[in-house]
This record gives C-alpha cells, sequence and structure tokens, in this order.
C-alpha cells in the first residue's frame, strides 16, 4: 500500500514554486520510482543531465549527462559549450569510442556516486543520487509560463513554439498534459538552430497526437520528403543509420511522427509514461545478460515503443545470430520483448510486422517467478562496446 | 563589502539582478532588479519575457511612472527583504539589496569571459565567436585576459546571435581609461563607431533631447569610445572599480538631503566618471535655481546612477546639473556638498525627466 501511495504521487518531492526555475528540493527522499523522462536536472556538482526513464530504482534518477563543467574532466573528443557562464562538455555518446571510454573511465573515477551499478541487470546506468539533485526543471510549469506570456512579448522562436502547441492541442489532448525541455525551456536556444523539443505527458496522448500528426495540416507543418530523408541518411551516417539501406531508411522514417520541421525549426516530440502506467517497475524482476543476438519475431503489441525505455511485444522470437558467441539458452522459455533505450529504434515498427533486432540478451526472471527473454538495445555499455556497432531494430517495410 | 559592478545575480526565488555598485553594505548586495518572476507580481506596463523556463517581467526604469510606481510597490510588498534603507542616509533613498541568504548565484564576468576564451573555436556559435574576436583585438592594447570580463545575457546564457549586445566589462579604473586611448587610435577591419545619424537616433530616446543641446551632445558622445560595433554588433564596455581604486568606501560618508536643484559648475575631474555610481570634481559652483535650501551651498561633486552620464563631461568644460543635492558629512575631513542623479526613486517622480547633467560649453568655450 505504501508503494502505491508513492507511484500515485509520482516523486515524493516537496516543492517550492517560489525558488528559481522548476522546484527545488528541500528534503530528500529516501526512496523514488516514478520520475518523468526527458527531463532536465542540475546536480549539485554543476552537471546537467537529462532523465533517461520514467522508472528509477530507489534512491537514484536515472539519466544521461548533458553537461559537465570543463574543469571537472578532461573532454578530449568531446564538443564544448558555454553555457550558464562556464565552459561545458557536451557528452555524447557518439563521440569517437575510445574516447568516450576514456572520459567515462575519468568519470567513473572521479564521480563514482554517479554511476548506479545495478544489481538486477547486472549493467550500469548514468544516475542521480537524490541528494546531488540541485534543481529539476518542471517541463510542464515551463509551458504554462510560457503559454502566459502576451505575444508581443516573445521572439520569432518562442512565438512559433506556441503556434506548435496550438497545433498539438488540436489532436485533443490539453496543454495542460504538454511541457518543453532542453533550450526550449532553458531559454539557451538559438532561433533558427535550435530544435523545438516538446514533452507529451502519458502515453495515450502520446499516440493520440502521433495519430493526429497523420494528417494534421498546418502551413507551416512540413515532414521530411522520402528525397530529404534520403539526403539526410547520405549526409548523417552513424552506427545506427549503417544497418539500413537508403530505401529502407526513407521507409522507417517516413511514417514517425515524433520529428518534423515547423516554420523551418525542427521539433522533436518526447513521449513520457504518467506513473501509472510505467510498463515495468525497476526493481521486480533479475535480468540475466547473455551476450549479443539478432533476433526476428513478429510484432504483437508497439504500443510503449514512444517511451524510453520502450518496448515491442513479440512473439515467434527466434535467434538468428549470436555474433561468435555460444550463448545458451532454455528453448523453452519464449522471447518476449525488444527493449529500446534508443530514440532513433523508437515507434520502429508496428504490431503484425516482422522485426528484426540485434541487442543484449537477457534471461528474465521476475519477483514471481516467470521467466522469458528479451534482448535490450541502447544500454550505456553498449556505446562503449562492440554492440555499438552490432545494435539495431528493423522492421520489414 | 567590495562586488563588482555589472555582475549578475541569481536570487533563490528567481530574480535576476544585475550588481548596482562596486561598494556593498556589509552581507548585502546592492543591485537593480532585471528579471522578476510574475508569479508574485506582474505588470503590463512592462515587458514580459521568458527566461530560465519563467514568465519574468523586465523591470525597465522609463515606462510609464505612475504606473512604474505602482509596480515597485507591490515589489515591496512581495519581496520587503530586497529593499534596503542605507542607514548612512538621514532619509534613505530607495535601493534594492539582495541579502546573501537570498543570493543563489552570482555569475562573474571575469570567470564567464576565461571560460569562453578557453573553448575551442570550432565549438562557438557566431556571437560567441564575435566576442571572443573582439576580446584578442582588444588584448591588443596591453590589458591580460584577466582585466576583461563579459556579462548580462551572453554571461547568463540568454543571448540571441544577431540580436545581443555585447557586454564587455574592464575590471579597473585605469585600465578602461587605458582602452579607451587604445581605441581613440584604433584601426580594425570590424571596428566601426556610431555614425552622427545613429547618435542622433539614440539622443531621441528616453528624455535626452528634452536636455541636452543636440550638437554638443553627439560631439560629446562621437568621443566616447566605450560604445560601437564590432562586426556590426553593438558592444559597451562598462568599467569596474578594484577594491582598492572604489572612490568612496561604504559607511565612510553620512548623508542629509537638503533638496532640489540646479547649478553651473566647471569639470576639474572625471577619472570616475566611468563607474556606476560615478561622480565628477565640479569648481566654481553656482545656484541656477531650486530649493531655497539649496542656495548656499558650495557644490563639489556630482554622483550619478545612470550609465548615461559616464564620460559625458571632460575636465575644463562647463557643465549645469541638476538632482538632488545632499549635505555629506565623512568621518574624516570636512563636509561638502553634492548632487545625485539617478536614484531609483526618481524614475517614479518628475525627477526623472528633470535631473540631468549636460555639458555647456566645451574646453574651448564653444557653447
Amino acid at each position: 500500500m505504501k508503494k502505491l501511495t508513492i507511484l500515485a504521487k509520482g516523486i515524493n518531492l516537496k516543492r517550492d514554486y517560489s525558488s528559481d526555475i522548476g522546484y527545488r528540493l528541500k528534503g530528500v527522499p529516501k526512496t523514488m520510482s516514478h520520475f518523468y523522462e526527458s527531463i532536465l536536472i542540475d546536480t549539485v556538482d554543476g552537471f546537467q543531465c537529462k532523465t533517461y526513464s520514467n522508472e528509477h530504482p530507489d534512491g537514484y534518477v536515472i539519466v544521461k549527462p548533458k553537461y559537465i563543467p570543463k574543469e571537472a574532466l578532461d573532454g578530449d573528443g568531446l564538443k564544448f559549450r558555454f553555457l550558464f557562464e562556464k565552459c561545458m562538455i557536451r557528452f555524447n555518446l557518439f563521440a569517437e569510442k575510445d574516447k568516450l571510454k576514456t572520459y567515462l573511465k575519468q568519470f567513473r573515477i572521479k564521480f563514482p556516486e554517479y554511476i548506479y551499478d545495478c544489481k538486477n541487470t547486472k549493467n550500469w546506468f548514468f544516475a542521480v543520487p537524490l541528494d546531488k539533485i540541485k534543481i529539476v526543471h518542471d517541463a510542464r510549469k515551463g509551458l504554462k509560463e510560457l503559454l502566459s506570456v502576451p505575444k508581443k512579448d516573445l521572439d520569432e522562436y518562442l512565438t512559433l513554439v506556441i503556434q506548435l502547441v496550438e497545433l498539438l492541442a488540436k489532436s485533443g489532448v490539453k496543454a495542460d498534459n504538454l511541457g518543453i525541455t532542453h533550450s526550449t525551456l532553458m531559454g539557451n536556444y538559438t532561433y533558427g538552430k535550435s530544435d523545438i523539443d516538446i514533452i507529451i505527458y502519458g502515453k495515450g496522448n502520446g499516440w493520440k497526437i502521433l495519430d493526429y500528426l497523420k494528417t494534421a495540416r498546418h502551413e507551416k507543418l512540413h515532414w521530411k520528403t522520402d528525397s530529404e530523408w534520403a539526403a539526410y541518411y547520405k549526409e548523417h551516417k552513424t552506427s545506427e543509420s549503417s544497418h539500413f539501406t537508403e530505401q529502407e531508411y526513407v521507409k522507417h522514417m517516413r511514417r514517425k511522427r515524433y520529428e518534423g520541421m515547423f516554420s523551418g525549426t525542427v521539433f522533436t516530440l518526447f513521449t513520457v509514461e504518467e506513473p501509472g502506467e510505467r510498463w515495468f517497475e525497476w526493481h521486480d524482476a533479475d535480468y540475466k545478460p547473455l551476450g549479443t543476438v539478432t533476433i526476428t519475431g513478429t510484432v504483437t503489441d508497439h504500443y510503449n515503443s514512444h517511451v524510453r525505455p520502450g518496448y515491442y511485444g513479440i512473439k515467434n522470437g527466434k535467434i538468428v545470430d549470436m555474433h561468435g558467441e555460444k550463448v545458451q539458452i532454455d528453448k523453452s522459455l519464449q522471447i518476449d520483448r525488444i527493449v529500446n533505450f534508443s530514440i532513433p529504434f523508437s515507434q520502429q515498427a508496428l504490431r503484425g510486422e516482422e522485426i528484426t533486432a540485434c541487442g543484449l540478451l537477457e534471461l528474465v526472471t521476475t519477483n514471481k517467478g516467470k521467466k522469458y527473454y528479451r534482448v535490450v538495445v541502447g544500454y550505456f555499455d553498449a556505446y562503449v562496446s562492440e554492440r555499438r556497432e552490432k545494435e539495431f531494430i528493423k522492421a520489414r517495410v | 563589502m567590495h562586488l563588482f559592478e555589472s555582475s549578475m545575480v541569481t536570487t533563490v526565488d528567481g530574480l535576476h539582478c544585475q550588481v548596482y555598485g562596486n561598494e556593498h553594505p556589509k552581507g548585502r548586495i546592492l543591485v537593480k532588479p532585471k528579471y522578476i518572476p510574475a508569479d508574485k507580481i506582474s505588470s503590463d506596463a512592462l515587458p514580459y519575457r521568458f527566461i530560465s523556463g519563467r514568465k519574468m517581467n523586465r523591470l525597465n526604469l522609463w515606462v510609464n511612472k505612475e504606473k512604474l510606481g505602482e509596480y515597485l510597490a507591490n515589489f515591496a510588498k512581495a519581496y520587503p527583504y530586497y529593499i534596503y534603507k542605507i542607514p548612512f542616509y538621514k532619509k534613505s533613498p530607495l535601493f534594492f539589496a539582495i541579502p546573501k541568504s537570498k543570493v543563489d548565484k552570482i555569475y562573474s564576468p571575469r570567470d564567464g569571459v576565461r571560460e569562453l576564451m578557453s573553448i575551442p573555436v570550432k565549438d562557438l556559435d557566431e556571437h560567441l565567436k564575435k566576442i571572443v574576436e573582439f576580446v584578442h583585438f582588444l588584448m591588443q592594447s596591453g590589458l591580460q585576459l584577466a582585466d576583461f570580463g563579459i556579462t548580462y545575457s551572453t554571461l547568463m546564457g540568454h543571448y540571441s546571435p544577431n540580436m545581443s549586445d555585447i557586454n564587455i566589462v574592464i575590471y579597473g579604473k585605469e585600465k578602461f581609461w587605458s582602452l579607451m586611448h587604445f581605441l581613440e587610435a584604433s584601426r580594425h577591419k570590424d571596428l566601426r563607431w556610431k555614425t552622427y545619424e545613429e547618435w542622433e537616433e539614440f539622443y531621441k530616446k528616453r528624455n535626452r533631447f528634452m536636455i541636452h543641446k543636440k550638437e554638443i551632445y553627439i560631439k560629446n558622445m562621437y568621443r566616447k569610445k566605450s560604445e560601437g560595433f564590432f562586426k556590426n554588433t553593438l558592444f559597451v564596455i562598462f568599467a569596474v572599480e578594484n577594491e582598492d581604486e572604489a572612490w568612496f568606501k561604504w559607511g565612510a560618508e553620512s548623508y542629509r538631503t537638503l533638496g532640489s536643484a540646479k547649478f553651473s559648475g566647471t569639470v576639474t575631474d572625471h577619472r570616475d566618471s566611468i563607474v556606476r555610481p560615478g561622480c565628477y570634481i565640479l569648481a566654481d559652483a553656482k545656484f541656477v535655481d531650486g530649493e531655497e535650501s539649496c542656495k548656499d551651498c558650495e557644490i563639489s561633486k556630482v554622483v550619478f546612477y545612470t550609465r548615461d552620464l559616464c564620460m559625458i563631461a571632460y575636465p575644463g568644460e562647463k557643465v549645469e546639473v541638476k538632482g538632488v543635492v545632499e549635505e555629506v558629512t565623512p568621518k574624516f575631513g570636512k563636509r561638502y556638498y553634492r548632487v545625485v542623479i539617478g536614484y531609483f526613486d526618481s524614475y517614479m517622480s518628475d525627477r526623472r525627466d528633470s535631473e540631468y547633467l549636460r555639458v555647456m560649453e566645451d574646453r574651448n568655450g564653444i557653447q
């Protein structure tokens, strides 16, 4: 019963709305479970982090560091930004692998408290201990504030943000269920360069907007055409896109609606889970990593594929490649899920479609004793291992 | 207590403030609130901005006087702890000061520029590249990087490339003057000064046209090298005082207001006219008009809080000045009289348009 109370309230933080941006911690809860994904957190050590899950282990918030003061670590190979009077290193998981490894090594030594070694998954995550949180930048409250500013006092960028929100609200999702994040919220955007980053609260609301956008018309709304996606594919070669032919890439991207253009500015929609709709609880199962595999299967459920982490429910899961490893599996158990932490693989496949994925195979044993397999794409450790070049999720489209 | 003017301070309740002097009372920082969250108090007479995820009012002292008065009265109720009465005044004018307990963060212009200059140029946007290049150019004057700072939106990170100004801080009055001499003689393909027409446009704003003779004003502004364009972006250079060169020390004097009056006189020293608060030393001051209580005051100093009056007059120039007349009693030394222009409360009264300092005659006696 106690756990349920915590879930219903979200995180058990006392909010002080008279404080600076967002809310400031007054008392630190001992445990926590839900905390919205894609929210910015400043830490007492001067990091700015982005939450990387809606579900979190006790005492921590799973994050991806976004900016780290240059003075803290040697950032060779990473980009620098001048933010909040400081030279910050923009932490990028796609930086050159060896340099990223060196950076992470330093990070682990200097800031071990920001690494959460998870007993359940036997893997590690970047995480902010609750007592290291300085400010949480509230995306929902930020949009509410923005919407109350007279239009005459808004610059071109913020005017666009409001027009986009007005368009999204035509889907039937109220503006109360939307938020702004990243530079849009922090005010360090550059018109013409910065994306507009919108948060949609609630998975149902997320799908409602994504479905609405399939047919929505607005003079400023533009989706990349096939030839634009093809050009993008050629210009932005990544480890993810390397698994796709140009044609496959275009076919996957053309039907997604989480990223578009509004009056020439890129916008991205991040759907986050409400406390009552999380698809897993952090400590509800044990996960045994077995090795890198490529599997195929048929998607039975894509409802959770627009959140981070998200998943595709599958049937007829079959291992087609063990990448040179001898992965022992119990053939009586099913491969039930493909779990995804990587945004480019969100909404990649729909129910009924054949899916192929490469990632870390895990044997899942729930606290109730149920066993099944899942494949996870995009764990942090993948970016500094051989899996970085191997992992993907692809539908037969 | 010393804290550099033009630094920025954010408070625990979300205000963004600009440090408004180099000398401060113990445990407090004198400031001008720049952005104030609109949740507790707000005014449609003031512009709004969306900064740091909040709707804020920008405190513009040049909006409608009555509405400004109403807003500041509400401010005093909502944020009574930021209103400060200076004990050395018989009756203190309005000051804003942040108690130490309310400070969230102090943004240092000097640290900011040092951090900025350490970033590889490839990782900078156009605005920041321009600043780095400008600082490199200014360093040709012989000043060191530690003598520079950057402030306002560039420091706080909410600048708009192609729209925001470049605001440079120079630490130390001597350094600032030497930089001004360097700029007088400098040539750079990307450096230009305001044209007659641009100064004319500037002259027409606020109440300048009501006070100054146009030709003298524009001529005087031409000689200021603290404001110009670099790569077509407006730059403004501010001086701040090092602790050992402050022209007054906190608590070393007490003040008594005598009234409001106009005086004429000749500037004998303008070395401290580059800072805020700044001052001019005056000789041969003569009462022109105003309250009787001020008639026999021998004015020897003009103090101002508005940066508009920085470097406006040079030694040997005859000026006319109107403001609040104060009797000054130093702890050590002789009593004297000064005229003060630009206390915050002047913006809520008729004094806003009637206080001024203008050059009547230049050193050659040209009117």
